[in-house]
């Protein structure tokens, strides 16, 4: 049980951090950002190179990741995506294009990486024993703390800081934010960078455990629309529960489903389609028409 | 009742003539017989596509058509290896299952919108692919292989299609097969979109608050238009799985589901022919570039986004372009 | 007076807030009834439940007799009542002539599998459809648009095609949302002009919510008033312009607001 536990907790800070930037994009741009995923092993890979093959110190790499898909996330936004979403007010148009460059980063990452499965050095050594009950390596603690302060410092920021104040604003209403003098270009391009950074940064903080590998993209991005959906899409605490949420089942499910075959997404998805049925804003999401 | 006038009768002829005169006659001459599969696949992806069309017609994104076509494609395999059934036979029921599942799925789901529905239809493919996985009547992860080749459909001691195993060149036959079909599927699209049900589709599309004011049972349409969307779906992907003669969870995925979606976007969300058109391009682009070697995701990729940029409302639209500068 | 709609006791909560509290009311035949109140009193959630485009809390919405209310909104409009919205809900791209094609669904006498096949009954539909749309355009003085997108008419146009829209599927009732809202006073004569058409030509009865009163007072033959949820009088318009209650509510808002 207290396995268990620690199992979700650990899954959920780091999908909830998944959650966040995909959750962050759609609800200042209405983009399903499609490649999401391939920023994630993105930012693996950039800690891979820095941390696992320059021998970098891990802060350094993991400070890199930031800043690559930082800047990645502005620069898409600022020639692809401010472009499409100005020209053309069809949700569809930014779907193509986010396909689009989930397939492209899909082929950057191939020609510069390859489609090897890449690990780095463990950032720390041991195993977390109590007594049987909870058996964790103290580099998965290491991360779950990290994921969980990087939450923190995430609400902090969009809660008090001026950037953070303009985002909401910019998110609650678009048209308002204009009237109320918020430089919606500017702000929209800090989002994007924002959210394509937390993207990079869960990336490189997991290289550290499961390793990276170019097949991960596309999962990634559906755990975090499955995420997104459960608790609600553009809402940021909606992102943090759906986080947890899926955390706490994919933990439970591999606990006790695992005797009867690989079945828990299964299970996950059945479960998530009967509760969209019922609820289909979400957990925390607004009720549309 | 297909009115039409007499610059599209030309065009429907040039086009059928094309298609199942010229092209053998080219590939004949020129020996590419490897340009049977490509084009019977782009015939039975359109097909796929043209139903994500449809749906993009009611405005919903449809990112779950690979579920459909995985569906259909199980469906056809099993009825033939396991109960014995003609592949003609199994061809139908294989899109009536993936219209009942649609049904099924639909009424829950169809309530969401916009990126909603696209995102829980992404979801839906790869629910598929994990159910084939973990059924024991797919066969999991080894999939169903050896599927016999379609047999002979006679009436009354009449021959009407020979047995596909018995002959020289299955390969054309499975091309005829696949052009007839995408034919009935365009002209029925065609005929749907130019009627009444179209004007009520796109009323749907532009919004649905006002169409359920006007009378219109929105939720009672959209249901119909995905089990349409859903059996062409089914249809496309077991014609797809007697050719390949095996079906695997991984037959048709995420990545498919997507590409499907791209077609409808490339051809023209505003023409019926568009997924017909996109699915050419993309599926041949992509043959195309495999002489590029290891490139051929970087490149296919910038040109999907350059297309974008420069051609948001798809290919077709430059020939309405040219229409309108030559003053017609 | 025989009543036509019914509103008896309709209530709505969401979450702790209530919207509208026992609120009882008829609508004769033949009549144009105005809900009046100021912004937030709960006429757009009343309207809404009045068409089923949301369910009650308590209470019920009688039409002949019958309830309408937390039913689908197609079935409302199918047994004859039918809202419109405001110039924002159109079909944008469509034309003015194609909107009010598309709006006859309900005149509709061929299956939807006869429109596919094109059997005698869907042409002959479509012919009366053509007909009918182009005696309804003409009817509202929009003749010379009538082959405009939607998305290019300007506010007043917008709001007689939706009027249109509504008329297309011959209503006996007709549920009008605010339909002077941003109009100066010549635009807002014209249309009341043309609600009051609507109703001595065409025989359908009126239910509006609205909040300029002079419109408002010009074109109604009974006024009921909302303030906070509650219904606070009922009445012809000279009553509602000496209700006391009615005068302390908009006082108590807006002065300007009520510029009788």
């Amino acid at each position: 049980m207290e396995q268990i536990l620690a199992n979700g907790i650990y899954l959920g800070a780091q999908y909830a951090m998944i959650a966040l930037g995909l959750t962050l994009i759609f609800a200042l741009m209405n983009v399903l950002n499609f490649a999401h995923g391939q920023m994630y092993v993105l930012g693996g890979f950039v800690t891979y190179t820095f941390y696992g093959q320059l021998g970098l110190p891990f802060v350094l790499a993991l400070t890199m990741s930031c800043v690559t898909l930082a800047v990645v996330g502005a620069l898409i936004e600022k020639f692809l995506f401010g472009p499409v979403i100005r020209r053309s007010a069809r949700e569809e148009s930014t779907m193509l294009l986010a396909a689009g460059l989930a397939f492209f980063f899909d082929a950057v990452i191939l020609l510069v990486f390859g489609e090897k499965q890449r690990g780095v050095p463990k950032i720390v050594d041991g195993v977390f024993n109590w007594d049987f009950r909870v058996i964790m390596p103290y580099d998965r603690i290491l991360i779950c703390v990290l994921a969980i302060l990087s939450i923190v410092a995430f609400i902090l920021f969009m809660q008090y800081s001026k950037t953070g104040r303009a985002l909401r604003a910019l998110a609650q209403d678009r048209t308002a934010a204009q009237l109320m003098g918020v430089n919606v270009e500017r702000y929209s391009m800090i989002g994007f960078a924002l959210g394509a950074m937390l993207a990079g940064l869960v990336g490189g903080l997991l290289v550290t455990i499961t390793g990276i590998n170019l097949g991960m993209g596309g999962p990634t991005s559906i755990k975090a629309f499955m995420m997104v959906m459960i608790g609600g899409a553009g809402v940021i605490s909606g992102a943090i529960a759906g986080g947890i949420i899926l955390g706490f089942m994919e933990a439970i499910g591999l606990a006790v489903l695992s005797q009867y075959g690989d079945i828990t997404y299964l299970m996950i998805f059945v479960s998530l389609m009967i509760f969209l049925a019922i609820r289909p804003q979400g957990l925390m999401g607004k009720p549309w028409g | 009742m297909l009115k039409l006038t007499m610059g599209q009768w030309i065009g429907l002829g040039v086009f059928l003539a094309a298609i199942f005169i010229a092209v053998p006659a080219l590939i004949a001459a020129s020996g590419r017989t490897d340009f049977y599969f490509t084009l019977t696949s782009v015939a039975l992806l359109s097909i796929a596509s043209a139903g994500v069309w449809l749906m993009f017609y009611i405005g919903r994104i449809n990112i779950g058509q690979g579920a459909f076509a995985l569906i259909g494609a199980y469906v056809s395999a099993i009825l033939v290896t396991k109960a014995g059934m003609s592949f003609w036979l199994t061809l139908p029921i294989a899109g009536l299952f993936a219209a009942f599942v649609a049904v099924l799925i639909g009424l829950p789901i169809l309530r969401l919108r916009g990126v909603y529905f696209a995102m829980i239809s992404l979801v839906l493919t790869q629910v598929v692919t994990l159910t084939a996985l973990a059924l024991p009547i797919t066969n999991g992860a080894k999939g169903i292989t050896s599927i016999p080749l379609p047999g002979a459909i006679s009436i009354f001691g009449l021959t009407l299609v020979p047995d596909f195993a018995s002959m020289e060149n299955s390969r054309l036959a499975f091309y005829y097969t696949a052009c007839f079909l995408m034919v009935l599927t365009f002209a029925a699209m065609y005929r749907l979109v130019n009627s009444r049900l179209g004007h009520i589709c796109r009323s749907m599309q532009q919004n649905e608050e006002l169409a359920a004011s006007i009378g219109i049972n929105i939720a009672y349409i959209r249901i119909v238009v995905f089990a349409i969307s859903s059996f062409f779906g089914g249809i496309g992907g077991a014609m797809f799985g007697s050719i390949a003669q095996s079906v695997y969870p991984s037959t048709f995925v995420v990545t498919d589901s997507v590409n499907f979606m791209l077609n409808c976007f490339l051809g023209g969300l505003g023409y019926v022919f568009g997924p017909m058109l996109g699915t050419l391009v993309l599926y041949f682009g992509w043959d195309l570039l495999f002489e590029s070697g290891k490139y051929q995701l970087l490149i296919y990729s910038s040109l999907l986004i350059a297309a974008m940029l420069v051609l948001p409302n798809g290919l077709l639209s430059l020939r309405l372009d040219m229409f309108r500068r030559s003053g017609k | 007076m025989s009543a036509l709609l019914e509103v008896k006791a309709v209530t709505k909560r969401f979450g702790g807030l209530t919207a509208n509290h026992n609120i009882s009311f008829d609508v004769a035949e033949n009549e144009i009834l105005s809900v009046i109140g100021p912004n937030g009193a709960g006429k757009s959630t009343l309207f809404k439940m009045i068409s089923s485009f949301l369910p009650t809390t308590s209470g019920e919405v009688l039409f002949k007799g019958e309830r309408i209310s937390n039913l689908k909104p197609h079935i409302v409009a199918r047994k004859g009542v039918v809202r419109t919205f405001q110039e924002t809900t159109i079909f944008k791209s469509m034309t003015v002539r194609e909107s009010v094609i598309v709006a006859q669904h309900l005149r509709a006498k061929a299956s939807l599998a006869g429109y596919f096949w094109g059997s005698k009954t869907a042409l002959a539909d479509v012919a009366a459809f053509g007909a009918y749309a182009d005696e309804l355009i003409d009817f509202l003085g929009l003749g010379d648009i009538r082959n405009e997108l939607a998305s290019n008419l300007p506010q007043g146009h917008l709001r007689a095609l939706g009027i249109a829209i509504g008329l297309a599927t011959d209503p006996t009732v007709l549920l009008l949302d605010e339909p002077f809202a941003g109009m100066n006073h010549d635009e807002t004569m014209q249309m009341v002009a043309l609600v009051k058409k609507v109703r001595d030509d065409r025989g359908v009865t009126v239910l509006l919510v609205e909040h300029d009163m002079p419109a408002v007072m010009n074109i109604s033959d009974r006024i009921v008033v909302l303030n906070f949820g509650e219904m606070i009088a009922e009445g012809t318009p000279t009553q509602i312009q000496n209700n006391e209650k009615v005068i302390e509510a908009y006082l108590g808002s807006a002065d300007d607001e009520i510029g009788v």
